[in-house]
């Protein structure tokens, strides 16, 4: 009895010393940022899957070392729908020095009731960003940027790293010559165009309709054909006086079932995201509409390729078609409760130099945040001639009120084969029914 | 009487004190994000260490059940979420049965085909979202080329929400067939062999001998199966998210609760966490989770007490 006794307290302190150490291991995790020494540094850094950035965010980073031998970087590269999640668990974890902020969006507007604030901000309001105002690399960058994509309530937290727009077609251009077919600059034209290359049996576009999002991101020309200044629709949309459902709106939605049903090419609703531009490249249809971020994953598929791109022609009218709609892509911010603030901001200062930024713009294709740089890059020569008519899209402007309808959105990956809509006017009542639903609830 | 045998005076207490640190790693656990959900449920937490959070009552259920069209998404996703487990728990239930019979027999290869069927079981649902994703890639995939050769195409996950979901109840089904066969296995093998020889001595057919004999003693294998496989498919989210993402008329509970969790819902790119509201969402998946979990076990209990005693 006295033996089972004893085996039982050896037992037992054989697992409290288990216990014991399982908590001090969990203890060491929580404080796994060491204090920083004056000798040696590793610089955590969070960003997000972008080939061409990734590859450029490395040789950078071995540059950075090198002239500054004491700070080494660990950078994370995650998926863009999880760069939000990872950004937010490594902040509140202290495991992160800076981070990739990704739409950095207009704040919730005053007439946007009931609204959650978005992400960043409230990342800002708990104290997880580092405010910038006074770091003399913030002057690298043009002032509207700063202003629209990097400030709140007066004070700077990121600095944006360039613009790109969503709101273009890419097109073949030797599959154009080769069916004597004009580069659209309207609606009508780019329908003639379609109908030719159906005609050759080429397929006349492509998108990556599994991922949701390139299919109505494609369209925005669309939208942006009949609503240019986005801000003043998305206002107009929470304050009744724009419906979905107007005489205005349904041409869009006409618009955008031509553009989904006879367009798109068959299978494209099966078309990852990142293999659609590889598929352009192939030569296999004739356009693809998307943004400016597909055109070095264009090159890198063929580089003799030869393409071009155009704003979306949405209207009849050229002069509606003249601009280029898109938001303020990638931003660094040092995460406030760093322990290495001095290396992070060191980082930027590099990152922020003229001709690092101007290698950046090259690698990456952004259409530059900083006043000095120049488009270097082909997809940058072709929309250099809009830029003037650049204007921040819907996407960054749009809040949906709580209680809409998952229909909500001017989105044409709600038609048929992408969705479940075949009727214009059918799909126009749902989308404004869903809007309406969350914003009577809210009144 | 039941004796004890675990000693007297103090050496009694021993087993309880063995239990204490497998409680208390339960408790934490296990209880303790449940009982923290609940709580969470009634704020408008972010998720984000520091954030204010307010105690808002039982607006994110209010908002969950009754407001606006989206409420009514919610009831469609949650219809959608028992379609899902009704299939998934039949088809599963049923291939399992049938496979774990065929490859229990005394044949060559038998062991071969459990670890195929048993192979998608350790596979995480990536992996598992990734080899269905390239077999039914519909531009040129193999499975296209077969469709293609009998003159006919199918969009597989981009297809319309009915086919896509479909399909992820057939992927669901083939990633957890394995463990329904092992379960099935593992009852066919507790049946004494001296039953069949009885039976077939008394000159049951092949179907007497199995409704007579396997499937009334299989009834311990039978429950557990049936009630791993309606628990498993109404918690069901991960290959909702690695096969179609979030789209439309195909949401099932388990994955709406992660995509307003964690800002995942479109249309707004400046979509927050709303962790308080996913948190009342998931109340609301336990509480049919408990409610449907707790039928079956109560029907599938007096059933094993009526048939095994």
């Amino acid at each position: 009895m006295r033996k089972t006794f004893l085996l039982s307290v050896v037992a037992l302190m054989i697992l409290s010393v288990l216990l014991s150490a399982c908590g001090s291991a969990s203890t060491d995790e929580e404080s796994v940022q060491e204090p920083a020494t004056a000798d040696q540094v590793t610089l955590k850094v969070l960003v997000h899957q972008n080939p061409p950035m990734v590859e450029f965010m490395e040789s950078f980073n071995n540059n950075f070392s090198e002239k500054y031998p004491n700070i080494t970087i660990d950078m994370a590269v995650v998926n863009a729908n999880d760069l939000s999640t990872v950004t937010q668990t490594r902040l509140t974890a202290n495991d992160v020095d800076l981070v990739d902020i990704f739409g950095f969006a207009n704040a919730a507007q005053p007439y946007m009731k009931n609204v959650d604030p978005p992400n960043w901000q409230t990342l800002i309001e708990a104290g997880y960003l580092l405010d910038i105002s006074d770091q003399p690399f913030i002057n690298n960058y043009d002032e509207a940027t700063i202003q629209d994509a990097g400030s709140y309530n007066g004070k700077v937290y990121s600095i944006n790293l360039g613009r790109v727009s969503y709101s273009g077609i890419y097109y073949n251009k030797d599959m154009f010559t080769e069916n004597n077919v004009t580069v659209p600059t309207t609606w009508d034209e780019l329908v003639a165009a379609c109908e030719t290359f159906s005609a050759a049996g080429i397929p006349c576009m492509t998108a990556g309709g599994k991922d949701g999002w390139p299919i109505f991101v494609g369209a925005y020309g669309l939208i942006g054909a009949l609503y240019p200044d986005q801000d003043v629709l998305v206002e107009g949309l929470w304050t009744g006086t724009i419906k979905w459902n107007d005489a205005k709106s349904l041409e869009m939605w006409e618009k955008m079932k031509v553009y989904a049903q006879d367009m798109m090419e068959a299978g494209a609703s099966g078309i990852a995201g990142d293999a659609a531009p590889g598929r352009f490249a192939s030569g296999a249809v004739a356009m693809f509409p998307g943004g400016t971020w597909y055109a070095s994953a264009i090159e890198a598929s063929e580089p003799s390729f030869e393409w071009g791109y155009i704003p979306f022609p949405g209207s009849d009218n050229p002069d509606d078609n003249k601009y280029l709609f898109g938001k303020y892509d990638q931003g660094w911010a040092v995460a406030d409760k760093s322990t290495n603030k001095e290396a992070a901001l060191l980082y930027l200062t590099e990152f922020s130099e003229p001709a690092n930024y101007q290698a950046f713009a090259n690698a990456v294709g952004f259409i530059p945040t900083q006043p000095t740089a120049t488009l270097d890059t082909q997809i940058g020569q072709e929309v250099a001639p809009y830029l003037v008519n650049f204007r921040v899209g819907f996407e960054q402007y749009w809040v949906a009120p709580k209680g809409a309808g998952q229909y909500a959105n001017p989105f044409a990956s709600y038609f048929k084969p992408f969705g479940t809509f075949d009727d214009p006017q059918e799909l126009a009542d749902k989308v404004q029914a869903d809007l309406q639903s969350g914003l009577d609830a809210n009144n | 009487m039941i004796k004890y045998h675990f000693g007297r005076g103090r050496a009694k207490w021993v087993p309880y004190l063995l239990l204490l640190p497998g409680i208390f790693i339960y408790l934490l656990i296990a209880m303790g994000p449940s009982l923290a959900t609940s709580v969470y449920s009634f704020t408008n937490a972010t998720g984000i260490k520091g954030a204010p959070i307010d105690w808002i009552g039982l607006d994110n259920y209010r908002e969950f059940l009754f407001m606006g069209q989206a409420s009514r998404d919610n009831y469609a996703a949650l219809g959608r979420t028992l379609i899902f487990c009704f299939f998934v728990t039949t088809i599963q239930f049923t291939l399992g049965l049938i496979v774990a019979l065929l490859v229990n027999q005394k044949l060559k290869g038998t062991n071969f085909f459990r670890t195929l069927f048993f192979m998608p079981v350790i596979l995480g649902a990536v992996i598992q979202g990734l080899i269905w994703s390239l077999f039914l890639y519909p531009l040129g995939g193999p499975v296209a080329r077969i469709l293609e050769f009998f003159g006919t195409s199918s969009e597989f996950f981009g297809g319309q929400p009915t086919e896509a979901f479909a399909w992820v109840i057939a992927v669901q089904i083939w990633a957890n067939l394995g463990t329904t066969m092992i379960i099935f296995i593992s009852g066919l093998q507790t049946i004494p062999s001296e039953m069949y020889e009885a039976a077939r001595i008394d000159g049951a057919s092949g179907w007497q001998v199995f409704r007579n004999v396997t499937w009334p003693l299989l009834t311990p294998s039978v429950n557990t199966n049936l009630l791993l496989n309606i628990i498993g498919s109404l918690q069901a989210w991960q290959l909702f998210l690695v096969l179609l993402g979030y789209r439309n008329g195909t949401q099932v509970l388990g994955y709406l609760i992660y995509a307003t969790g964690f800002g995942q819902t479109s249309g707004s790119v400046t979509s927050s966490f709303r962790q308080g509201y996913a948190a009342a969402a998931s109340i609301v998946l336990f509480l049919l989770v408990l409610i449907l979990g707790l039928a079956a076990q109560t029907i599938l209990q007096r059933r094993e007490e009526r048939i095994l005693g």
